[in-house]
């Protein structure tokens, strides 16, 4: 900065006249450098005075403003007020505040910006003050962010750590589902060899029961059919009724939401708009759909339109080969009963297989023995366990592509929480995760946003003496979308600007406009990144504010 | 069949799912028209246009008011008589009359009942209120010109069954009153200018005692047409039965009107012959040219109402009340303006004709001139009607603000720009945007706080979780001369531990229910109580209430915004109070309403004033904002127009609203800059920044459901558009300064109408969206139309106009184009004035008191120019003392001479004291756009000062010159002339 100072100071030496900067076309008597009027299109002429404060976009368009000529060069060439500032850093002020009558001892603590005393103002130099308390604090900030450099490193540290033990994991992960594999193969085998055997046993089923029985059963179940059809109908009617009752509800609330004065600001009548609102805005549910009611249409007809004609079962069966067989068997001593039950079933098997006799066991699924369907069981069970595997192996391989800033650094703070009271509520931030919104007086919590990813800002803020603030240049937000829904408004988001500190810990909650909200929190996860940012204090961020110039 | 009706049913809820989802996505945005009467619902104005109609239908139509020319009398300037009124029953009811003539040149006609005047009445359901017709009206709106006219003489060359005074300014003004039917003319120089009663709809509604008839047979649904439109069924047959449906009790909206003192409205043609154009009778949504209310193309079916009114999202084009009345119309023809004041406190309505009346028979050939008729009618009160006969516009005005007031001379702060919005949420939030401001170079004086800061809504406190520090709060943004506006209400919450609800209650300072016990209603803090500023002793415990002390955590920056003061109540009848509500002294609140607003501001002014201690010599004028407001606000601080949208057709609808204020007495005026509902465009917010810079009062401001707007947070182009916009407005300070300056001794609009400029220019009596700023000629036409990039500018006179911003040359008559890119305001400099400005930018008004001036010299079609500088501390009270200056610029062509003079009135004690503190300000630079082509080449031109008396020696100054450009004027500047504001001094140019 001082270099820069120097740069500009050669423009003034000269004794007897003075050259406009970006204009050099243009030269002056020495008289009128700093005279208070503004000569140069550059304003390089009045470095001590506001008489070129004037130059600037910013100010309304006029042709005796910018000196005139077409293609001179308008454009400010000094950054400010030069404040020496001894005993402390040296600064620009803006020449809009030079001899305003008040002091800018935030950015000129000499106070040599007031020189000229208009309205009798004295402003006296405070620089040693200031300069040492600001030596201080620098003095802390750098002790401090010495401190959070070493926390920043431990969390990377730990963030190795952990990133090991998912790739661990992720290893072991693969040997377990290759071990999983093989035995889903294995059991595969097995449950096709049961079925096999299976297949030749010679099942009575469900068919064995004497007819009676089935008639019985017939007979209860048409009853129970009959019953639920009854059922079935009642239950549409009232769904019917309420359904144009809450079509009534509905339009009374629609009208209510649409005719009440949000403006009276009734917490009452707004909560009961904010609940209605949330519920029209929820899904609804399948409405009443067409095919559907078509469908209970059909169901509700009686079950001979349906093609179901109890009576047929409700005779006496006639006997079906199987009994035959079984018939038969019984007549033969065991243990020949046992060979010949053998070959019976291979003899089935074979018919079978070979299409001539039907499978009464496949199509029935209560028609499967037990060991088949523990066969089975135990293939499912080896599946679903290969499944959960390779989903975790997907995690953690996720986990591993996620984006957890430079050096991994933020899977050391993952779901980490840090809050702050303010104004009713407590805000809580909980790294890559969400932000929550705590009402001091209890009651419900508001999800104001859930983590959805990283992304790099460009910030411009004073930096606090505490250094407990963003500063400014490029800087890691997380940002948290899809919160609660807020009453006539979005759902609530929340971008999380971080910065560097000493501990974890939220500086400011705003709510930047409605239930967008703005937090800005230190973290020593990012010291020391992006260039020097972070929240880095010290002479940069302490007067950057001050010397930039409005151009 | 079956399938058809299930079709359509679900099509039926489809259709209702659709209505309430698109209920969801665009907010409701019209007006609730069913929370506000129409004239028909309303009983009394139902009753008078039946009347004027029935009075119109038949030729024969015999006004029943005849004045008894034995009762006549005529002593120091006041007439006085007896009006009988012929009632149907052929009873005589005796109404006072008084004709009071003023020194100022104002007639003022005077109507009362005897017997109400006498108390000789009976009240019904046992009320406790005032029997008289409410007669203190005048003690609000009225401060003076009331000083009785010494020359006012009867006439002896009166016509038979007339009297005739002879009155006013060279005695030109003629009052002719006619006996039978009563009806009055007023002449001016001979000619009519205003009729009362020629159509004979004069009305007052006499008292009567209830006869209770045998009950006409009820039919069946008689109960549902309760709201008011019996009225229109009755009456219609039988001629001249009267309609008496409305006579004892009006039901509206569930609320019911008890009426004890029965029909008593007043109402009163007032016809302006041969005059086309009316302005006024604000406030209302619509063309500054009044339009024609009986129906009929581009026409209004309702009357312009006057109810005081907090009308939730209004509309446009409306003659709908909105939540201010000032009942003072102006009529306008080619050269002569004339107008009336209705001072009438209540619901007040008035039906506006215009007839074409063809050639005049005694002048033959002559085209056909326009004649505009109104009816004012009023629900209560007396029949008190001010008449002034001009000719000028300013003499209207000028006689009009003599008796209300004139502007308050506001701090300079109040006229800069003001960032408000509901809500600044924290003292954080405050201190944040005050720093956002300086850091992007943006000026701004005022932050403001909505009613959020308050614990709870209960006003004098803030809340301890959001504000916990508001004087630390105060203190930063005193560093930079910035003040803070803080909302207070006239809704007191009613909650325990709370000392001012306590006080309210235990000292009975609160507005009353017919019932004469505490009225109780709901507002913004839910249940409440109302401060009866019409009561001496609440305004007089309102007073203590801001005292530093009490009001803890408010300093000398700290100012006051009263809303809600119509007064608004959420669960009251039209959304305000009970008509039978009783306020101190008894007086019905139907008697009152429109002046309800201006009390309770009235109190606070007073109030800020005495917060002060009396040996603090440096008194700060009060500044308080008000919603609603009634003739005579403008004594007391600002107003805005309420709740618009961000919409924009409210930006256009802003200019003809400000301009209607301006000619009505209230100019320190202005909208909601980016609109209060809803989220503006950028091009809209920056368009309405350009607009906004030309209010008289100039605020951001916008809901609390809006996304935050403040100009720092648009980006660019629109930030760097925003900034320049309000550059120019503080750049121009000086002019806006003077300009309330003229308003605040003449009553004179800030922002002017064509027809004020221009009384002779015909064409121009219609125009209402572009304006004159002052007296300086500065003519500004915003664009309020989305993606418009250039904009038709009327000249109303063969003048040269320059661009302000690059001295493009335009001639006048007619209509020129100027081009409007999004970053230009089209704005001309008139030929023939000087504008003082001062162009440092600095980051408040405050910090600008000592910078240096730049004197603007406009040459036109003359070659001469003139302007003058009104300057003072901008915040005390010491320019009453003399501290102030007051500089009169002028070229003059024949002597190529600018010179200073000076123009105050009078010293006083506090003069030496400013100028010695204004010794160093200087002018720094004289721009002069159109300078004569013989300056070229001559670089210097020679000035001498006066000093002690004399003239110092001449010295030389360097000038610059700068040729002529395609289409620009040439221009030159004079370097640094450094001479004193404050003091006289001449330039010879060569």
């Amino acid at each position: 900065m001082k270099a820069k100072d120097k740069d500009i100071a050669k423009f003034y030496k000269d004794a007897t006249a003075f050259t406009c900067i970006s204009n050099p076309a243009t030269a002056l008597p020495i008289a009128r450098l700093n005279d208070d009027y503004c000569d140069c299109p550059d304003g390089s002429d009045e470095p001590g005075t506001s008489a070129c404060a004037h130059l600037s976009p910013l100010s309304p368009h006029n042709p005796a403003n910018g000196a005139g000529a077409a293609g001179s060069n308008t454009t400010l060439a000094l950054p400010g007020f030069y404040c020496k500032n001894k005993g402390h850093v040296p600064a620009y002020v803006p020449f809009t505040s030079v001899n305003d009558g008040k002091c800018d001892y935030d950015v000129c603590c000499d106070g040599s910006e007031e020189w000229e005393g208009v309205g009798g103002v004295k402003c006296e130099d405070r620089c040693q003050t200031i300069g040492k308390e600001w030596r201080k604090q620098d003095e802390a900030r750098q002790k401090s962010l010495g401190t959070a450099g070493k926390k920043r490193k431990e969390l990377v540290a730990e963030a190795g750590r952990l990133r090991k033990q998912v790739e661990d994991r992720i290893q072991s992960l693969g040997t377990e589902i290759e071990g999983s594999e093989i035995k889903v193969k294995q059991l595969e085998q097995e449950v096709a060899d049961v079925e096999r055997k299976e297949k030749g046993r010679v099942v009575k089923g469900s068919v064995s029961k004497k007819a009676g029985k089935l008639g019985v059963v017939v007979g209860l179940a048409k009853q129970r059919t009959e019953e639920l059809r009854e059922t079935l109908e009642r239950v549409r009617g009232e769904r019917d009724s309420s359904t144009s009752r809450l079509q009534e509800v509905e339009r009374i609330l629609s009208t209510f939401k649409e005719e009440y004065n949000p403006n009276f600001n009734d917490e009452g009548v707004k909560r009961a708009v904010r609940a209605w609102e949330d519920y029209a805005a929820r899904d609804k549910g399948p409405d009443v759909d067409a095919a559907h009611d078509r469908d209970l249409d059909a169901m509700t007809k009686s079950d001979k339109e349906n093609g179901l004609d109890w009576e047929e079962y409700e005779g006496d069966d006639d006997d079906s080969e199987a009994d035959v067989l079984y018939a038969f068997e019984s007549y033969l001593p065991p243990s020949i009963r046992g060979w010949l039950d053998q070959k019976l079933r291979n003899l089935r098997s074979t018919l079978i297989d070979s299409g001539i006799l039907a499978d009464t066991s496949a199509p029935s699924s209560s028609g499967d023995s037990k060991s088949v369907t523990d066969a089975k069981d135990r293939l499912t069970a080896a599946e679903k366990e290969v499944e959960k595997h390779r989903k975790t192996l997907t995690e953690h391989q996720d986990d591993l592509a996620k984006d957890f800033g430079p050096d991994d650094v933020f899977r050391a703070l993952k779901d980490q929480c840090v809050s702050t009271d303010a104004g009713e509520y407590t805000y809580e931030v909980c790294f890559l995760s969400k932000t929550t919104q705590k009402p001091k007086k209890g009651g419900g919590h508001t999800n104001m946003g859930n983590f959805v990813g990283l992304e790099r800002i460009v910030v411009d803020d004073e930096l606090p003496p505490n250094g407990k603030g963003l500063g400014s240049g490029e800087r890691i937000a997380m940002k948290h979308e899809n919160g609660q829904h807020c009453w006539n408004g979005p759902n609530r988001s929340t971008l999380v600007v971080l910065a560097c500190s000493e501990v974890n810990e939220v500086w400011r909650i705003v709510e930047e406009e409605k239930c967008v909200y703005r937090m800005e929190v230190g973290t020593p996860a990012v010291c020391e990144v992006l260039g020097g940012g972070g929240g880095r204090a010290g002479m940069e961020g302490k007067k950057a504010g001050g010397v930039r110039d409005e151009l | 069949m079956s399938v058809f009706n299930s079709l359509s049913n679900r099509w039926t809820s489809f259709l209702l799912l659709c209505l309430a989802v698109c209920s969801l996505i665009t907010p409701a945005v019209m007006v609730k028209h069913e929370n506000f009467k129409t004239c028909a619902q309303s009983g009394f104005c139902n009753r008078n246009r039946a009347y004027a109609d029935n009075a119109l239908s038949t030729s024969k139509w015999a006004a029943p008011y005849s004045l008894d020319p034995a009762s006549v009398r005529f002593d120091k300037g006041v007439l006085t008589g007896t009006i009988s009124k012929k009632t149907t029953t052929n009873e005589i009811v005796r109404l006072p009359l008084t004709v009071a003539f003023y020194e100022s040149g104002t007639a003022r006609v005077t109507l009362d009942e005897e017997k109400r005047q006498k108390g000789d009445i009976e009240l019904r359901h046992a009320s406790k209120a005032k029997k008289q017709r409410y007669n203190e009206a005048e003690q609000w709106a009225i401060v003076g010109g009331t000083t009785i006219s010494t020359g006012a003489a009867t006439s002896k060359d009166a016509e038979k069954g007339t009297t005739k005074i002879v009155y006013g300014p060279a005695s030109k003004f003629e009052a002719v009153i006619r006996h039978v039917p009563f009806g009055v003319e007023f002449k001016r120089d001979g000619e009519t200018q205003i009729k009362l009663n020629d159509r004979g709809l004069l009305n007052m509604e006499h008292w009567r005692p209830k006869v209770d008839k045998p009950a006409p047979e009820k039919k069946e649904g008689d109960d549902e047409k309760k709201e008011g439109e019996e009225a229109m069924a009755a009456g219609s047959d039988k001629e001249m039965a009267e309609d008496e449906s409305t006579w004892w009790d009006e039901s509206f909206g569930g609320n019911t009107d008890s009426k004890p003192r029965g029909p008593e409205s007043v109402a009163l043609d007032i016809e302006f012959p041969g005059y086309e154009h009316v302005y006024g009778v604000a406030e209302h949504a619509g063309p500054l040219s009044l339009k024609e209310t009986r129906g009929g193309d581009g026409k209004y079916s309702e009357p312009y109402r006057l109810y005081n009114s907090d009308v939730f999202e209004y509309e446009m084009d409306s003659p709908m009340t909105l939540y201010g009345a000032i009942p003072f119309m102006q009529a306008h023809k080619k050269d002569s303006t004339v107008g009336v004041f209705w001072l009438n406190a209540a619901e007040t309505w008035v039906d506006i004709t215009k007839a074409t009346t063809s050639a005049n028979p005694l002048s033959f050939g002559i085209g056909s001139s326009v004649t505009t008729q109104t009816h004012w009618i009023s629900e209560a009160g007396l029949l008190d009607v001010f008449i002034f006969l001009g000719p000028k516009p300013q003499d209207v005005i000028g006689a009009y603000t003599e008796l209300t007031g004139y502007t308050q001379l506001p701090q300079q702060f109040a006229i800069a720009y003001h960032q408000c919005r509901w809500n600044y949420v924290t003292d954080e939030d405050v201190r944040d945007v005050d720093r956002k401001f300086d850091k992007y170079k943006i000026p701004y004086d005022v932050i403001w706080l909505d009613i959020e800061y308050t614990e709870g809504k209960k006003y004098f406190t803030w809340d301890p979780m959001t504000f916990p520090d508001p004087l630390g709060m105060n203190k930063q943004l005193d560093e930079h001369e910035r003040k803070l506006v803080a909302i207070i209400d006239p809704h007191i919450k009613n909650e325990g531990n709370y000392p001012i609800v306590e006080e309210l209650k235990s000292k009975d300072l609160a507005v009353h229910n017919k019932d004469d016990t505490i009225y109780e209603g709901w507002c913004w803090p839910g249940s409440s109580y109302w401060i009866d500023c019409f009561s001496p002793k609440g305004r007089e415990w309102w007073k203590g209430l801001f005292r530093y002390d009490k009001f803890k955590g408010t300093m000398k920056n700290v100012f006051i915004w009263n809303d809600m003061n119509e007064p608004s109540v959420f669960n009251g009848p039209e959304t305000t109070m009970p008509k039978d509500n009783l306020h101190h002294d008894h007086w019905e609140h139907r008697d009152l309403h429109n002046i309800n607003g201006m009390t309770l501001v009235n109190a606070t002014y007073d109030a800020l004033l005495a917060r002060d201690k009396v040996e603090d010599k440096h008194h700060v004028r009060p500044f308080v904002l008000t919603r609603s407001f009634y003739s005579g606000s403008q004594r007391l601080g600002a107003m805005w127009t309420g709740d618009n949208q961000a919409a924009w057709p409210h930006l256009e609808a802003s200019i003809p609203m400000l301009l209607s204020m301006g000619v009505s007495g209230f100019p320190f005026a202005g909208a909601d800059v980016g609109g209060f509902f809803g989220n503006p465009s950028k091009e809209l917010l920056t368009r309405w920044y350009q607009a906004g810079a030309f209010y008289p009062f100039f605020r951001g401001h916008a809901h609390i459901d809006t996304r935050r707007r403040e100009p720092y947070l648009a980006g660019e182009p629109y930030t760097e558009i925003i900034t320049q916009a309000l550059r120019l407005r503080y750049a121009l300070l000086p002019a806006w300064y003077t300009a309330f300056h003229e308003a605040s001794v003449s009553g004179a609009p800030i922002i002017r109408p064509n027809y004020y400029v221009h009384p002779g220019d015909e064409k121009g009596f219609g125009i209402d969206d572009q304006f004159y700023l002052g007296s300086y000629g500065l003519l500004a036409k915003p664009v309020t139309k989305e993606g418009q990039e250039g904009q038709d500018i009327y000249l109303a006179d063969k003048e040269k106009y320059y661009d302000y911003f690059d001295f493009w040359t335009y001639e006048g008559p007619g209509t020129v184009n100027v081009a409007a890119p999004l970053d230009t305001i089209p704005f001309l400099m008139q030929g023939g004035h000087i504008i003082p400005r001062r162009d440092r930018p600095r980051r408040s008004s405050g910090l600008m008191r000592y910078d240096p001036f730049t004197l603007v010299v406009v040459l036109g079609n003359s070659g001469d120019a003139e302007g003058t500088l009104y300057l003072d501390d901008g915040e005390s009270f010491d320019f009453q003392d003399g501290g102030y200056l007051h500089r009169r610029f002028s070229y003059a062509s024949s002597t190529s001479t600018l010179m200073s003079e000076d123009l105050a009135a009078s010293t006083g004690k506090k003069t030496k004291e400013y100028l010695k503190q204004m010794e160093k300000v200087r002018v720094e630079k004289v721009i002069i756009v159109g300078a004569p082509a013989a300056w070229k080449g001559k670089g210097e031109v020679e000035l001498s000062e006066e000093q002690g008396g004399k003239s110092s020696a001449a010295r030389k100054v360097a000038l610059d010159w700068h040729d002529k450009e395609e289409g620009k004027a040439a221009w030159a500047v004079v370097r640094d002339p450094g001479v004193q504001i404050g003091s006289g001094w001449k330039i010879a140019f060569p």
